[in-house]
């Protein structure tokens, strides 16, 4: 149960509460990620991981309780005000729009343009080269940056969702079942670039429920069963059966 | 020999990757058959005419153009057509209207026999924009799909243009010369020896500008980028903290200012206008829209396909006015049009899909 990690703190979630209506979807859960590593934040079905989370991201604010982030305490009403925190979520479904080009989907909402008096205009080569390069740096290798999104594959997508996060300046980076769609060999593409967002620093919060995507880049996991925490346990400490058994209630903490 | 490939290989797949290609390519294959097989087609009276006749839904096509890349439609247009020519006819010329004696009334300088120009022109592209506006607040408040909001208004501006021109058809017979600089014979290319019997007029030249601008505001602003976003997935859009509701009701807005601009172009050539102006033209744009490569769900189209489209539906009437076909005379040109639409969407999928594959 011991949180291994020396680095600092870069999020603390406190005695979260969430209702709505007369449900309790969280039940005071507390929540730590540190600097340099990967939280696996597992739970079956309902449990409350994508409350916690939705918490997090503005999407839902809290009944009770308070998030400090990077030293401060802090109120994050939308998810415009997580994204000026730092804080930057890849969703599954929701990162990007197959029929815009690759460059265009990477700085969406933060488009890059000329201006002459009252005359803007975007800079499509230097946005078409930042992205190509930027990708590159974390070492997603694309054809060519105009080429559209459709065209990717479902790794190949989620890399680039992913480079975009990082490339403007997450300080906590959220991925919502990124691999749930993926193949094998895709998921280990994308738990490669996880890695590499690890090795830069970059603190990274992974939901999911599929125990074997996890096993190998998390440092460590927080469970989460019937809105209440299990526990956080460091890497080795549990095993896959054991993992597994506690998400699903079938052996108690 | 290897460096011609790779030549050819690049150019396809630049140009593949443009909306237009598909639309253009088949634009200039049956352009090509009716200069070879259709009598009378190769001159500069018919390709003129084809021009000319787009004037008008040109504009319309533009606007719609950017309602279908968000995702959205407008079918009360042509409604804001007939408001336009109403507004700018009566206020143009100071004639003898509802029109001229209320807004005279209410303290604005323009009065019967004593037109306003400025006023016109201000009155006929703002009034649609606000009426575009309307529809899309509606949409973003109610949540009601575009294309029932706008069935809706349809019938309730329909409704308004009446009730401010009296019902009455505006006919003038006085001919400002600025009537010749909005649509007027455009006698400077019209003389040229290259194009003898030629017939192209000078709303051509507005449509093109409206083009240009359509153009630079889709693809190379922000806004442009904002439009196809909300068209191709809302929830990608917001995800990343664009104003989805802002974007979809400024394409509203803009495509009622095209309309505007539709309704000044009209009446600067017919000087006459009435309440059941260009009923049905929106049915036309969208089918231009879809012919030039848009796509009915959003997140894809372009101003210089939609234009192509629309030209391509104005070519295969004059085509098959000049073919004479006994089972297909003028009157049953819609029929021509409803197969031009789905052989489109079919050829426009395949080549859409070989371009992204």
């Amino acid at each position: 149960m011991a949180e291994g990690n020396s680095q600092p703190v870069v999020v603390e979630m406190r005695q979260i509460e969430r209702r709505f209506g007369s449900v309790v979807a969280l039940r005071g859960v507390d929540f730590t990620v540190r600097k340099g590593e990967v939280r696996a934040l597992m739970g079956d079905n309902g449990a409350g991981k994508s409350t916690l989370i939705k918490v997090l991201t503005g999407v839902h604010t809290p009944t009770r309780g308070r998030i400090v982030f990077d030293g401060q305490q802090v109120v994050i009403n939308s998810p415009a005000d997580a994204r000026a925190l730092g804080i930057e979520t890849v969703y599954q479904d929701l990162a990007l729009v197959p029929l815009m080009s690759i460059w265009r989907n990477f700085f969406l909402g933060r488009e890059l343009h000329k201006q002459v008096g009252p005359v803007r205009w975007l800079r499509k080569k230097e946005m078409s080269e930042q992205c190509r390069k930027s990708l590159h740096d974390i070492g997603i290798e694309i054809r060519s940056a105009e080429d559209k999104v459709g065209t990717l594959s479902g790794g190949e997508r989620q890399s680039i969702a992913i480079g975009r996060a990082i490339h403007f300046g997450a300080k906590l980076l959220i991925l919502d079942e990124p691999t749930s769609a993926l193949s094998v060999a895709e998921t280990q593409k994308v738990l490669t670039y996880i890695e590499n967002a690890k090795d830069k620093g970059l603190p990274v919060i992974f939901i999911t429920h599929n125990v074997n995507h996890i096993y190998q880049v998390s440092d460590s996991y927080t469970i989460i069963r019937q809105g209440e925490k299990v526990g956080t346990y460091q890497k080795g400490d549990l095993s896959q059966q054991d993992i597994a058994d506690l998400i699903t209630g079938a052996r108690e903490k | 020999m290897h460096w011609a490939k790779n030549l050819v290989d690049s150019l396809s797949h630049r140009f593949g990757r443009s909306p237009v290609a598909g639309p253009l390519a088949t634009f200039v294959v049956v352009l090509l058959l009716c200069l070879l097989f259709v009598p009378n087609f190769g001159s500069w009276r018919t390709i003129s005419g084809i021009v000319t006749a787009v004037s008008i839904s040109g504009f319309v096509t533009i606007g719609i153009t950017f309602l279908m890349v968000a995702g959205e439609f407008d079918l009360s247009i042509g409604a804001m057509i007939a408001m336009s020519g109403y507004l700018f006819g009566a206020v143009a010329v100071g004639a003898d209207s509802q029109i001229t004696r209320g807004l005279g009334a209410a303290g604005l300088p323009v009065a019967e026999g004593s037109g306003n120009l400025a006023l016109a022109l201000i009155l006929a592209l703002t009034v649609p924009a606000l009426m575009g506006l309307v529809n899309g607040l509606i949409l973003v408040w109610t949540r009601i799909p575009s294309f029932i909001v706008t069935l809706g208004t349809r019938q309730i501006y329909r409704g308004l243009v009446w009730l401010t021109s009296g019902g009455v058809l505006l006919q003038t017979l006085g001919k400002p010369p600025i009537f010749n600089v909005f649509n007027g014979r455009f006698e400077l290319l019209n003389n040229l020896p290259l194009f003898e019997g030629a017939n192209f007029r000078t709303a051509t030249v507005w449509l093109l500008a409206a083009a240009f601008l359509g153009q630079y505001l889709l693809v190379h602003t922000r806004i442009g980028n904002h439009v196809f976003a909300v068209g191709g997935n809302v929830g990608a859009a917001t995800a990343q903290g664009i104003r989805t509701s802002r974007t979809k009701v400024l394409c509203f807005v803009f495509s009622g200012l095209m309309a505007g601009a539709a309704g000044v172009i009209s009446f600067s050539q017919f000087r006459s206008v009435r309440v059941a102006e260009q009923a049905g033209v929106e049915l036309t744009a969208i089918a231009a829209s879809v012919v030039g490569g848009a796509l009915l769900n959003g997140g894809y189209g372009s101003v210089w396909g939609a234009l192509v489209g629309i030209l391509m539906i104005s070519l295969l009437r004059s085509a098959v006015i000049l073919l004479d076909i006994p089972f297909i005379p003028a009157d049953n040109f819609p029929a021509v049009i409803g197969a031009t639409i789905i052989a489109s969407v079919i050829l426009n999928n395949y080549l859409r899909s070989r371009a992204s594959g």
